[in-house]
């Protein structure tokens, strides 16, 4: 039974937070951080300090001379990641909402500005630079990305069953994430892939278009790193192909299968218990390559072993529990559908970077959040975890 | 804007005053709820797989981790001495030496290239042959340094410790090369070392080796291996990625440990004595293409002199350059058999094995020391023509004269009771492998089978049975040779048929003569000292002297003839050894040789095998010169030469005389 004056009575609400600003700003304030969702952010808050001392461990004979040069690097990062994320729940999203096509010019313009003016690190020509930090488009886009198509989701909710929908949002998905495929930068690209199936999920897109998709999908992998490099024509990079298969033959005779089998080495060698900052050779000695970024896992396998290891996946699941409840607890379709993105983001970024350093993933570069090291891949998740707080604070403002 | 995005807030079951949420369709609580359920199994994944990873075989990955980390240096140790009887002549000894190694894991692709090819000319190699000791030399683990260039000269040293930075995975080693100062000298004794290859790798691994380790490949330095085997050290360092050490102190280490010196019975004088003879009677021959000598000492065994000509120089092999690589090319496709040991090697022996085939006639009472048997020019038996050497006429004499003029018509005779003994039970429907007297007795003496001494590669020689002479010829295809004949017993007796004896068999049998019947088990090696001189291991006169149980009244009378030869006046050698022992010398007894090589054109072989003094024989002397001609002329000298250098006999080598006019063999 609906009883019209409770929702009046939170409209005025609503209204006297932004009416007297100057009047109630305890009491809006309370109302903020009491509409917050607080494990959500203990959880965000353990993994980043997580980061900052396993980049630490990991990096302390990197540069010689400069044992806390990426420690440092990350702590001043987490000043920009804390503004976005503040920033973000202060924010109403639905603000966005009317403008999809304006996000997606600016999001290929700042994809295409890379190809002009970007510099290449690790092999990837996905940064830009700005003063002594390089800044990575395709991060912040993986957020945009997800308001575009939740916007344009909304626009056709009526019509999310038929093809056109699906194919129009998958076109849209696509054109990003082909530019980021030619940077290259596959994992990431993927990353925009993995978002594009969690919005049309929870819109409701039908079933068979995702068998569809499947099928498509499979067919794509097998032309690409099958037919076609057969018959002369190179799709995927060597290296992407030699790290996809690397996990496929447990690690070895290549560069990637060195590093799967150091990542392996590092995690099994953890125990039960770990090895300890000091003991943890592996990493420590350099034995692990890309030990602070893509394979700042193992390094916790390695010092803190299975408990600490088990740990963060348990952590990871926390945050996706919380990040689920707070899309099943969305007060708009558009809100629902912003969080089923930043879910299916975090979800598949979080499986396949740990899969991979267990050696149940291809090797595709992709971080782990939170915890890698990185300045713009932090913020962006910072800025992620913001939306959903955001979301969260008004699930019950209607 | 709000008012727009308001829905109906649904008759959920909140009570007043509380806030509801929007209702949630359940097509999407559904698909929610699906993808909650895929993050669960993800979760639960990611634990198993850590679970298994790091509990159920986290012991595995441990190991692979200290693997990693923990590299093993290996620590050169010296190998031990090869000194002389004396202890004072280094025979054999270790030089601090500089090895240009190579890490096979940081050496990889173009740069791999690249470095070799400036390596390539300053080692004076190419980069095949670079290329080829980095993949083949990769013995042990990945992470052990392979040799690419052992001991390199001060200048390559400079060079590339100058520009170590242009060389990343090279690296300079302290080691140890392998040094024969003697040069020829001992050389076919001493042998030489060498890296581990590749197939011996296993076998030595399992003797505890580790790795890039120089052991004997020839002579005794393969023989008495596990004592100078110098044992390495190792330090236990901990590496980053780059197999950089990460802290000075090593985790562990043990200092490497020289091997033990290997002091040789070679009494050095007698050696070098020995091998000038050997040499010079060589070069002035003419015909001869080769010698060999063995100088023993009849009591023990102990060898006091062993020496083959033409020699080579050991260090060609231990220490590689251009030089010695071409050296070896010359030893081992030069021609002249240069590696050979000729003193080990088979040759048939001719009058020398006279004194054997007396002894063992006598023995087996065939003949008599008195008996009178006419010596003339020529001897027809079964059919067959036997002539003396010369075709001298010896007319009636006994066995020591025989001796003294070595009668070939006298002992055919004493060939043809050998044929007799075998034929008597053979012809009577015995087995034809029976009635062997006189192959029985030549081995008894050590013939056809090694003397057991302490270095490899020794000829066992051959004697001829009705057996062996059936399969040899069988093998041969002609079946017209494989009958036992009269001929094989009789020119058995002179030494000659299919006999062969080796230097070192001839002069271990002349021992058991010199020494009152004991066959001795000759041995080069006398004892092994640790670092601080104490005997841990005594090699010589470990198998004790086993007397053959020789009437002395019979061993007397051949000595007495073995005493003629070189004293008396039809002695074959006696222009030799007669003016020693008139000018208060030894008195040397022995015998000379001049055996048919059986290769036509080609001259005979010379031999002499003597021993001295006649009352106390203290050194037995055997020689052979090869193709050198008549026994007195070319073997005598050497032997006359080589007892004046022994201590114990020791006289001036210019008493020895030169041989009379060539009448007899």
């Amino acid at each position: 039974m609906r009883n019209p004056g409770e929702g009046e009575v939170e409209l005025t609400t609503l209204t006297s937070m932004r009416v007297s600003r100057r009047g109630a700003t305890t009491a809006s304030l309370r109302t903020f951080l009491t509409g917050m969702d607080w494990i959500l952010i203990v959880v965000a808050g353990m993994l980043l300090v997580l980061g900052v001392v396993m980049i630490k461990t990991s990096t302390s004979h990197a540069i010689a001379g400069n044992p806390g040069y990426f420690e440092t690097r990350q702590i001043i990062f987490l000043l920009p990641a804390l503004v976005a994320c503040v920033g973000f729940a202060i924010f109403d999203v639905r603000r966005l909402q009317p403008y999809p096509r304006v996000l997606l010019g600016g999001l290929l313009g700042a994809l295409l500005v890379v190809f002009a003016i970007g510099v290449t690190v690790r092999g990837a020509n996905a940064w830009i630079s700005v003063g002594p930090f390089q800044l990575q488009p395709s991060e912040f886009g993986k957020i945009a990305l997800v308001v575009i198509l939740a916007s344009l989701a909304v626009e056709r909710i009526e019509d999310i069953d038929r093809w056109r929908t699906t194919l129009m949002l998958t076109a849209v998905a696509a054109g990003p994430a082909l530019l980021i495929f030619l940077e290259p930068d596959l994992g990431m690209a993927l990353i925009y892939i993995a978002i594009l199936g969690g919005v049309l999920f929870v819109a409701g897109t039908p079933w068979k278009h995702f068998a569809a998709s499947g099928i498509v999908i499979a067919t794509s992998v097998v032309m690409a790193f099958g037919v076609l490099p057969s018959a002369g024509i190179h799709v995927v990079k060597g290296y992407q192909l030699q790290r996809m298969t690397a996990f496929l033959n447990g690690g070895s005779g290549n560069t990637a299968g060195y590093q799967l089998a150091q990542s392996k080495t590092a995690i099994g060698s953890g125990g039960a218990l770990g090895k300890g900052v000091g003991g943890a050779t592996q990493t420590v000695y350099n034995f692990l390559p890309e030990d602070h970024t893509d394979f700042i896992f193992a390094v916790v396998g390695e010092v803190f072993g299975f408990v600490g290891a088990a740990t963060v996946v348990v952590l990871f699941g926390i945050l996706m529990w919380r990040a689920l409840r707070i899309t099943a607890q969305a007060a708009t379709q558009f809100e629902q559908i912003v969080a089923a993105g930043i879910c299916a983001m975090f979800g598949f970024e979080v499986v396949v970077n740990i899969g991979m350093n267990v050696g149940l993933m291809p090797i595709t570069g992709i971080p782990l959040p939170f915890v890698s090291y990185g300045g713009s891949h932090i913020v962006a998740d910072m800025a992620a975890v913001g939306v959903l707080l955001s979301i969260h604070r008004r699930r019950l403002a209607i | 804007m709000s008012s727009r995005l308001v829905s109906p807030a649904g008759g959920s079951p909140g009570g007043p005053g509380r806030r509801r949420q929007r209702p949630l369709n359940p097509r999407t609580a559904f698909r929610i709820a699906v993808i909650g359920g895929i993050t669960l199994a993800a979760v639960g994944i990611l634990v198993v797989r850590l679970w298994f990873m790091q509990v159920v075989d986290a012991q595995s990955y441990a190991l692979a981790a200290v693997s990693n980390s923990v590299r093993t240096v290996v620590v050169p140790a010296p190998r031990g001495l090869i000194t002389d009887r004396s202890g004072k002549v280094v025979m054999a000894n270790d030089l601090p030496s500089v090895n240009v190694v190579a890490f096979p894991l940081e050496l990889t692709g173009a740069q791999r290239t690249s470095e070799l090819q400036m390596l390539a000319p300053l080692l004076h190699t190419g980069v095949g042959h670079l290329q080829a000791a980095l993949n083949t030399g990769q013995v042990a683990s990945p992470y052990e340094p392979v040799v690419l260039a052992e001991n390199i000269s001060a200048y390559q040293r400079a060079v590339i410790s100058e520009r170590i930075r242009q060389f990343p995975g090279v690296a300079l080693q302290n080691a140890y090369v392998r040094n024969y100062p003697l040069g020829y000298t001992g050389a076919h004794i001493l042998g030489y070392t060498g890296l581990i290859n590749k197939q011996e790798y296993k076998s030595y691994l399992a003797k505890g080796y580790v790795g890039n380790e120089e052991v004997g490949q020839a002579g005794l330095e393969y023989q008495y291996e596990q004592y100078l085997r110098g044992v390495p050290g190792q330090t236990n360092v901990e590496v980053d990625a780059m197999g950089n050490p990460v802290s000075s102190a090593p985790l562990s280490s043990t200092p490497p440990v020289q091997g033990d010196t290997l002091q040789l019975s070679i009494d050095m004088p007698t050696q070098l004595a020995l091998e000038n003879q050997l040499r010079q009677r060589v070069q002035s021959s003419g015909t001869a293409t080769g010698a060999a000598g063995v100088a023993i000492d009849p009591n023990t065994g102990q060898i006091v002199a062993m020496a083959s000509y033409p020699s080579y120089k050991p260090t060609a092999f231990v220490q590689p350059n251009p030089t010695n690589e071409k050296l070896i090319t010359q030893y081992e496709t030069g021609g002249g058999h240069v590696l050979l040991n000729r003193a080990i090697s088979s040759y048939p022996p001719g009058s020398t094995f006279k004194a054997v085939t007396a002894i063992s006639a006598l023995q087996l009472g065939i003949l008599s020391p008195t008996e009178l048997i006419d010596g003339p020019p020529e001897i027809t038996l079964f059919n067959t023509v036997f002539p003396n050497f010369q075709k001298e006429n010896n007319g009636l004499i006994t066995l020591p004269t025989a001796i003294e003029v070595s009668s070939d018509t006298y002992f055919y005779q004493v060939g043809d009771r050998f044929w007799h003994l075998h034929d008597n039970v053979a012809s009577q429907g015995g087995n034809p492998n029976s009635g062997l007297q006189q192959q029985d007795w030549a081995q008894r003496f050590g013939f056809g089978a090694t003397t057991g001494l302490d270095l490899p590669g020794e000829d066992p020689g051959r004697v001829p049975t009705p057996a062996w002479k059936s399969s040899w010829f069988g093998a041969l295809g002609e079946p017209s040779m494989e009958t036992w004949l009269p001929g094989d017993n009789i020119n058995m007796a002179v030494g000659q048929g299919n006999l062969l004896v080796t230097p070192l068999q001839l002069a271990v049998a002349y021992a058991a003569i010199a020494n009152g019947g004991s066959m001795v088990t000759p041995t080069l090696g006398k004892d092994v000292t640790n670092q601080s001189g104490q005997v841990v291991r005594q090699l010589s006169s470990v198998t004790p002297p086993r007397a053959m149980g020789l009437n002395p009244a019979i061993l007397s009378v051949v000595r007495q003839g073995l005493k003629l030869v070189a004293q008396g006046g039809q002695g074959t050698a006696s222009g030799v050894f007669s003016p020693v022992a008139a000018s208060g010398g030894p008195v040397v007894a022995g015998k000379t040789g001049t055996a048919q090589s059986g290769q036509n054109g080609q001259a005979d072989h010379s031999w002499f095998v003597g021993f001295a003094p006649f009352d106390n024989p203290q050194i037995v002397v055997a020689v052979i010169i090869e193709h050198g001609g008549v026994g007195a002329t070319a073997a005598a000298p050497a032997v006359c030469g080589t007892i004046a250098a022994y201590g114990p006999t020791k006289f001036n080598p210019h008493l020895c005389g030169t041989p009379a006019k060539v009448k007899s063999n």
